[in-house]
């Protein structure tokens, strides 16, 4: 069981081309961490930094209370599992568990028993004599799961593993490597570009871009307070709407001014930040799709902050319609209930609501209000 | 009609791949039938069937055996043949592994050098080489498996290469995570998945070497015959008389094991053969 500590790591390439400038994170020990980001972000050199597959060019990194800067891959008591799985082709399911087990010279009982053991948590028992190849997607990440819980490692990295499996299965492993978090009790860092994943599974997540960390925190609280522009975007599906406006300000009381609206700012932006250096000047505001509101009785409610959206295209989804259109130029999305009564070329009044909403600061993205 | 024609068409390709079956298969069913023929008569009528009065028994054999030494040549070649092969496997297999994983400029000359030497035709060193062997007193059965390791690099470094580049690299960083050290990672992860190309590299090169005759006449001489300087040296009487009897007799013998070699293998061609030319 081990706290992992980044501090102040760079990684560079022919002593040009720097992919990590200067990273600093602390991940707890039991913790599901998840480094979520684009690609070229820089969140898998970390993870391989951490398992000591790429050298780590400045800082330093800590697997408890140990620097591991220069010890082997092996030694750091980590178990990695990897996108493509990455199973010895030419051994049976039985031995690629084994493997490890057996470079440590442990004894064959020994390595019976704890092959078996992790088997049975995988439900891999049946297929211990199979070789990869006659195995099917999901057994195969299965394996991969399986060869690094066998080494009972105090840090599990894990490298987009799910990216290679389809939707169904997707999900159904997502509740399972949850589950295995909870019953092994081990660290956990996993990288993924998908959101979802990291929103479903993670304690924490540490949201990167451009080898820079953007925002570390709970899904629960990148979700309701991102720390900019490009985490409220990356965070949620369909992305959240960005509008510019106008910030104007009238009798103490605050507005937001685009298009041909002028919707007041809620008390709690204004009390959370002096307002006063933005007025007259064009910020971000930040709307998620679920914050428009299509039922009638919110509506009613909330009159002053209605919007007319010309749909241009309604997507149904099920429990939710997905509406597109336009304010001035910027396009925007809304998810409504499938029940409310809207089509492609209606004009749909939706209601804003802006105790949910965002701003940003036009320059630096970074969030005006939290 | 065009179920017909595609029909048409396989006919015609059956015929064509039966020819050519035929065409190879030809040469090889002479010599066995000739094996079996007294020397004088095989000249005369190459082509016949032995008959009561042309059937001489296994007494080519017992003759050809007996004059050539057979044995000792049989023993050389097996010799020189299996640690070459050993050799040229392990060496090159290594060496495509290290051109392929380790990325520079190194490695690319090292490979160019490698893919050169495939065009460089013997003839062009085998003065210079045979001096050079001499010299430093590599002109006996040990030495000779250097020589080889030599002349079978360049195409086998080629065949592998373009293997390795399709094993995943993720895999040998599991190694690597696992607890195994570069030579760990090679012997127990990158070769067994290499096999096939193994397989193809080695049956590649054990038929060439076997049936080589010039490098052997070359660097060991009379002296420390191989299979095919045995069989030309003993059935060759003087004034050009040849005894095709025996002759025959022997190159049947020679060509067994290469045969025996390459059937109980050739899955293994197909497969290392497509593998390279697919992935690579």
């Amino acid at each position: 069981m081990a706290s992992i500590t980044l501090k102040n790591i760079k990684k560079t390439y022919d002593a040009k081309h720097t992919v990590i400038e200067n990273l600093n994170l602390e991940i707890k020990d039991k913790e599901f961490m998840i480094l979520v980001g684009p690609s070229g972000c820089g969140k898998s050199t970390t993870l391989r930094m951490i398992a000591g597959l790429e050298e780590i060019s400045g800082g330093e990194l800590l697997i408890g209370d140990r620097v591991v800067n220069d010890v082997a891959p092996k030694d750091r008591d980590i178990a990695m599992v990897f996108q493509s799985y990455a199973l010895y082709p030419h051994m049976s399911v039985y031995k690629n568990m084994a493997f490890a087990l057996k470079r440590k010279h442990e004894k064959q009982e020994e390595i019976d028993r704890k092959v078996h053991a992790a088997a049975k948590v995988l439900e891999l028992e049946e297929y211990l004599n199979r070789k990869p190849r006659a195995l099917s997607g999901g057994q195969r990440q299965r394996v991969a799961l399986g060869r690094a819980m066998v080494r009972q490692p105090s840090v599990f990295l894990l490298d987009e593993p799910l990216s290679n499996l389809d939707a169904k299965l997707r999900a159904e492993m997502r509740t399972q490597l949850k589950k295995l978090h909870q019953d092994l009790q081990t660290t956990f860092v996993y990288v993924t570009h998908d959101q979802t994943e990291a929103m479903t599974m993670a304690d924490r997540i540490v949201v990167m871009k451009d080898g820079v960390i953007q925002q570390v925190d709970t899904p629960q609280n990148l979700y309701n307070h991102p720390s900019n522009q490009f985490v409220a975007g990356f965070i949620g599906t369909p992305q959240m709407n960005f509008i510019d406006a106008k910030l104007a300000a009238e009798s103490g009381r605050y507005f937001v001014c685009f298009d041909a609206y002028r919707i007041p700012l809620p008390d709690r932006m204004v009390k959370a930040r002096d307002l006063a250096d933005y007025t007259g000047q064009t910020v971000v505001l930040g709307v998620r799709p679920e914050d428009f509101h299509g039922e009638a009785e919110y509506r009613l409610k909330t009159q002053r902050n209605l919007i007319h959206l010309p749909v241009d295209q309604a997507e149904m989804m099920g429990a939710e319609i997905y509406l597109y259109g336009e304010i001035g130029k910027t396009p925007v999305v809304a998810k409504i209930p499938s029940a409310e009564p809207v089509a492609a070329g209606d004009t749909a009044a939706l209601a804003l609501d802006m105790q949910a909403a965002h701003l940003f600061d036009k320059r630096t993205g970074d969030a005006i209000t939290d | 009609m065009t179920k017909t024609k595609q029909k048409g068409l396989r006919a015609l390709k059956f015929l064509f791949l039966l020819l050519l079956a035929i065409l190879f298969l030809v040469p090889i069913l002479l010599v066995f039938m000739n094996s079996f023929k007294s020397k004088f008569y095989i000249i005369g009528s190459p082509f016949s069937l032995p008959n009561s009065e042309t059937f001489a028994g296994i007494e080519n054999y017992i003759k050809g055996l007996s004059s050539s030494g057979f044995f000792a040549a049989f023993g050389r070649s097996v010799f020189i043949t299996v640690f070459s092969v050993l050799l040229i496997v392990v060496c090159t297999a290594m060496t495509a592994w290290f051109i392929v994983r380790v990325k520079g400029k190194f490695t690319k000359l090292l490979y160019y050098l490698f893919v050169f030497s495939m065009i460089v035709p013997f003839q062009m060193v085998m003065f210079t080489m045979t001096y050079i062997v001499n010299a430093i007193s590599f002109n006996n059965p040990i030495g000779i498996v250097f020589v080889y390791l030599g002349f079978g690099a360049g195409l086998s470094v080629f065949m592998l290469t373009g293997f390795i580049k399709s094993v995943p690299l993720e895999i040998e960083e599991a190694a690597t995570i696992d607890g195994c050290n570069p030579l760990q990672t090679f012997f127990l992860v990158v070769f067994p998945i290499l096999k096939p190309t193994a397989i193809t590299v080695a049956i590649l090169n054990a038929m060439w070497i076997w049936n080589d005759y010039l490098l052997p006449y070359l660097i060991l001489g009379t002296g420390q015959k191989t299979v095919p300087v045995a069989i030309q040296i003993a059935m060759q009487g003087a004034y050009g008389s040849v005894d095709w009897g025996g002759f025959m007799a022997m190159l049947v013998l020679a060509i067994i094991p290469i045969i025996v070699f390459y059937i109980s293998c050739q899955k293994y061609i197909i497969k290392g053969v497509v593998a390279g030319a697919v992935k690579g």
